[in-house]
């Protein structure tokens, strides 16, 4: 009996690999180290990044599968490969102060982070839907152990069980779904022959299948009815870990989602985008009109993660190729605006989140000009206010919508904003038209949250006045789609 | 005697809808955790079948998978259960309520 | 560089002052004079085209008098394409002109956060510039929302007690209208790009989309709604009066004089050339809500004890009867309602500057704490009269004559509107006199005395009683401007011409 080895190229998973041996190479660093010296961990995940982010992009243009098929190393996946490498290192910038004033600058965070991340990468690479659950799970283990980083912090415990208890149950709706569809494909879960298999015979168990990843991917996207963890969560979760949870578990799931609806059930398209029409809406709508009732600052950015779901998963059911590139689009925009607002909560929020109320901005455009304009920006680009990141992603996510025919999901979209509006300009209203209730005294301008915002604004300001690159960057990514 | 792959298929779908209805009512968090459990383990058992019926053998490879992370799932679970309950001495979901459930 | 692009000069030099204005913030005194030397600088530049003899020459983006073009998102097609013709020239000088005068009249009321003021002014400078002369629809639409942003702060930061509500007011009004606009924007992109392939949002080329009588209705009717909102027509004018009253005395000068124009003008270039169809189906409701515009305006306005609310309703008033004139469509009612565009900013704003300076030294804009100006105030009661004269459309000031373009142009078509249209301006004589007589004569109510205007706010009114006087008297150049932009106008988008019988 011979064994086939297949042939591999290591350089095609070169990204997860050399986030893998720092990660490793941080938890060692900081076990050989005396105790208390913890400055190289941040530091050493940052080149972690930088070193992963260069074999991204040296990797750019390739486009097939490696190690038996299992992975697709094409622009799609690199462009997300690079945005959660973008938002990993914003979330370690942001994370350093925050952590020390807590005394929680431990190494394992930066490790679990860079953990977390290679399993973003293999749900947005995976060939194989075993290789996304895998991606998934690799994400979501680390996820729920930052979530629970405060130990002694009896919210944070909650947040990490609630995640916890709902994405093991999320998962195990996933996983069902994955074997229904390996019995309704005659025993494959390659996503490039899914299509041919799936004949008609088997179309009830099929839908079974379809119905079931739609359940497991709407929790990790915190679609409606699929929310209710969103906001406890969101709230109790250290705030860095927060941000780190809007940004890059949500952009990983839709990766996902996108990816095997997109290849794998292109012929069943009219059966799911019915569904995810319902859930784009009820979700959009939930989301915006929760947030106008909530005071406490991360919880209504909890609920305006869940109305950006709606919007992105508008992108989902429009599923042409400005569908595709608008979901790309909007989700580096969300990473860079949603990063941003997170940063200054953190910085109003000062030590120990002693103020996360929205009331503690008021007077914050009198005390701290910058700091209030910066947020200003985020909340107007959140909004889809132009000339800023997020209009424009609104704005392609809309006309995709259009395109496709579906003009009520638009409009419905369109009155959503609107809704949104509201929430988000009474921060802006707060900051700058109502009198600090006490004098607000000193922010730690840290180094690092500082940097983060100025690069995110310039960054939101930026993709928002000239697209052109991205688009195109974007565009060049959804031509593996053969159905669009 | 050869079982129809219906009957793990029934078999499975049991399991699995016994699983979810645990996690729903249950108020005992290990409870719940256990029920998960049942659920992947349904999953694991409707794999084997569609394996036996293709005469597939990636469909049991997949089982070892599910098992793997369920294990390591479950570990960081406990752990979390150790650390909820040494701040506040029980394990029922519903007093979990500093945040709104 | 050629003269075209000097539209680019036009909306960047005002957002770029804005960050000059911001950035010398931390000095008072220095920032106002930097603002004032910009704005003063941007009016100039617009008043040098006057005299450049500009001739209209069509390009791919239409016929007009400058253009520019350049690639702005790719894949989607959108372009940054501006235009320039006689009514946005008019247009653009008259937000010279105002922002000069927003500065001046902002001179000593505003003394906190002074340079984030300026940075507002100047930065909707620069959106107005840029939406008066956009043929992009989406680089309009664009515009069109940002503006959205220093207006919302200007009231909400410096503006009266209840100045939170009507920021958040406004803004969610036109917001919503606005995204209606969007959509339908975005169907018409779609439906021309199904057709001929080419995705574009260039006015010239939308506009000549065949579209059935259904779909044009409903785009027609999204864009009418945006448009309304901004006009504003009755019944979705509630957010104006609330603008108004808790606004500081530039923002109104800014609401009234400009950003009303705005909606006006939109529809003019916009709605009616994309949907000539839908425009015609139109006219007995456009006829319909300006009269009743009119007649609301002039009841409400009897009834109101605060003098700016009634100056605000006055304003919705004369919208009222330019959209009147745009449901007639010949040369003379358009031209004549054109003109009342360029004479309500003037007139109106005067207005609001006068009361703002009366609530500087009343410290209220209540009727009953006034009367008997005259004798304590001669010089400001003077000016009062005047532009509340012109206001009224007395013969030999500027509104004068393009009502009576309107009137007359009504009487050749439709005489039993132009009739009613008559009793409504009949009606505006009879508030604005009310106005007059409750604020400047009778019995004075107070002890102290008023101080009279000080030399800078005689400037302010005498540089504003100038375009009134000047086109009550001599509105031949003005009028020869509209009227060959109609013609132009008329020329490139037949189907208008034909379909509205002009």
């Amino acid at each position: 009996m011979t064994l086939n080895i297949p042939s591999f190229n290591l350089a095609s998973i070169g990204p997860w690999i050399t986030l893998s041996i720092f990660a490793i190479a941080i938890l060692l660093a900081d076990a050989l180290s005396p105790k208390g010296n913890r400055t190289a961990a941040p530091l050493l995940a940052l080149a972690g990044l930088a070193v992963a982010g260069f074999q991204t992009i040296s990797l750019w243009g390739k486009n097939g599968l490696d190690f038996a098929r299992m992975v697709y190393v094409d622009n799609f996946s690199l462009f997300f490969y690079m945005v959660f490498i973008l938002g990993t290192a914003l979330t370690v910038l942001i994370s350093l102060q925050y952590l020390k004033d807590y005394g929680k600058n431990l190494a394992e965070y930066y490790a679990l982070l860079l953990f977390a991340t290679v399993g973003m990468m293999l749900m947005a690479a995976g060939a194989h839907l075993i290789m996304i659950f895998l991606g998934l799970e690799v994400m979501s283990i680390a996820v729920y152990v930052l979530a629970g980083l405060f130990r002694e912090d009896a919210r944070s415990n909650e947040a990490a069980l609630k995640y916890l208890v709902l994405g093991a149950f999320a998962s195990a709706f996933l996983l069902f779904g994955m074997a229904m569809l390996y019995g309704a494909a005659g025993g494959t879960l390659f996503l490039n022959d899914l299509p041919g298999r799936l004949t008609a015979g088997f179309k009830p168990l099929t839908l079974l299948a379809i119905a079931l990843l739609v359940v497991g991917f709407g929790f990790k996207v915190a679609s409606v009815p699929f929310h209710m963890w969103t906001p406890d969560v969101y709230e109790g979760a250290p705030t860095s870990v927060t941000a780190f949870m809007a940004v890059g578990v949500k952009t990983a799931a839709f990766a996902a989602f996108a990816r095997v609806f997109f290849l794998a059930f292109p012929t069943l398209m009219p059966d799911w985008t019915m569904v995810l029409w319902v859930l784009a809406v009820a979700t959009m709508t939930l989301g915006n009109v929760v947030a106008i009732a909530q005071t406490n600052i991360k919880r209504m950015l909890a609920y305006s993660s869940i109305a950006h779901a709606g919007y992105l998963l508008v992108a989902l059911v429009a599923a042409n190729q400005l569908g595709a590139v608008s979901l790309m689009y909007y989700l580096l925009a969300y990473t860079l605006m949603n990063l941003g607002a997170f940063g200054v909560v953190i910085l109003v929020g000062r030590k120990k989140d002693s103020y996360l109320s929205i009331y503690d901005y008021a007077g914050l455009g009198a005390q701290h000009p910058a700091l209030a304009a910066a947020m200003a920006l985020f909340m107007f680009a959140l909004a889809g206010i132009p000339p800023t990141a997020g209009f424009v992603g609104k704005f392609y996510i809309f006309s995709a919508a259009v395109k496709a025919g579906y003009i009520w999901l638009a409009i419905i979209g369109v009155m959503n904003s609107v809704v949104s509006v509201y929430y988000y300009l009474r921060i802006t209203v707060l900051m700058y038209m109502k009198p600090a209730e006490a004098d607000l005294g000193p922010i730690n301008f840290a180094p690092a949250v500082t940097a983060t915002l100025l690069l995110t604004a310039a960054g939101v300001v930026l993709i928002g006045v000239f697209p052109g690159f991205l688009y195109n960057l974007a565009l060049n990514s959804v031509k593996i789609f053969p159905g669009l | 005697m050869v079982v129809p792959v219906s009957y793990y298929l029934a078999l499975s779908v049991a399991l699995f809808a016994l699983g979810v209805i645990g996690v729903l009512i249950r108020r005992n968090v290990l409870v719940i955790l256990m029920c998960i459990e049942m659920m992947l383990n349904a999953v694991n058992l409707a794999f084997i079948g569609f394996a036996d019926y293709f005469k597939a053998v990636d469909g049991q490879m997949f089982v070892f998978f599910v098992m793997t992370v369920a294990a390591a799932e479950v570990a960081v679970g406990l752990a979390l259960i150790v650390a909820i309950f040494r701040n506040r001495a029980t394990v029922y979901v519903d007093e979990f309520n500093i945040l709104k459930w | 560089m050629t003269a075209d692009s000097l539209l680019l000069v036009l909306v960047f030099f005002p957002l770029a002052g804005s960050l000059l204005a911001l950035g010398a913030g931390y000095q008072p005194r220095l920032c106002r004079w930097v603002s004032l030397i910009l704005s003063l600088m941007q009016m100039a530049l617009i008043s040098l085209l006057f005299f450049l003899d500009l001739q209209p020459h069509s390009g791919p983006t239409g016929t007009w008098l400058l253009a520019v073009d350049y690639p702005w998102l790719e894949g989607i097609g959108a372009r940054f394409s501006l235009g320039l013709d006689g009514l946005s020239l008019l247009l653009l000088w008259l937000t010279a002109f105002l922002t000069v005068i927003s500065v001046l009249i902002s001179w000593t009321a505003i003394n906190l956060k002074v340079g984030l003021f300026h940075f507002f002014l100047l930065f909707l400078e620069g959106c107005l510039m840029g939406l008066f002369m956009a043929t992009d629809l989406l680089l309009f639409y664009l515009f069109w929302e940002i503006q959205l942003i220093p207006m919302f702060f200007l009231l909400g930061i410096w503006g009266h007690a209840r100045r939170i509500y009507a920021a958040v007011k406004f803004v969610l009004f036109t917001f919503g209208g606005s995204l209606f606009m969007l959509i339908a924007l975005l169907v018409l992109y779609v439906l021309h790009g199904h057709q001929t392939g080419e995705y574009t949002f260039s006015l010239y080329q939308l506009s000549q989309t065949p579209l059935s009588p259904t779909v044009e209705g409903w785009l027609y009717a999204a864009f009418l709604l945006a448009f309304a909102v901004k006009i504003p027509l009755v019944p979705l004018h509630t957010w104006l009066p609330d603008a108004h009253t808790e606004a500081p005395t530039a923002g109104s000068v800014d609401l009234a004089g400009l950003l009303l124009k705005t909606g006006f003008y939109a529809f003019f270039r916009f709605a009616f050339p994309l949907f000539p169809g839908a425009a015609q189906a139109s006219i007995p409701l456009l006829l319909a809500l300006g009269l009743v515009g009119m007649f609301y305006a002039a009841w409400i306005a009897l009834a109101q004890t605060d003098i700016k609310r009634l100056v605000a309703y006055s304003s919705i008033g004369h919208m009222g009867l330019m959209v009147l004139a745009l449901g007639i469509w010949n040369l003379m009612a358009l031209s004549g309602s054109l003109l009342q565009l360029f004479n309500h900013g003037i007139s109106t704003s005067a207005l609001f500057v006068m009361v703002g300076m009366l609530d500087e030294r009343l410290g209220s804009r209540n009727f009953q704490d006034m009367g008997g100006l005259w004798q304590q105030m001669p010089v400001f009661s003077a000016f009062f009269l005047f532009f509340a004269l012109s206001s009224m459309g007395l013969p030999g000031l500027n509104n004068f004559v393009g009502e009576i373009l309107i009137l007359l142009g009504a009487f050749q078509i439709r005489p039993l509107i132009a009739v009613l249209a008559f009793v409504g301006v009949l009606l505006t004589v009879i508030y604005i006199l009310r106005m007059v007589q409750d604020s400047l004569f009778g019995e004075s109510r107070r002890v102290q005395p008023l101080r009279d205007v000080t030399p800078r706010e005689v400037l302010i009114l005498a540089v504003m009683a100038l375009p009134v006087l000047y086109i009550g008297l001599h509105p031949g150049p003005v009028l020869r401007l509209f009227e060959s932009s109609l013609q132009v106008m008329w020329g490139q988008f037949p189907m208008l011409a034909r379909s509205l019988g002009g």
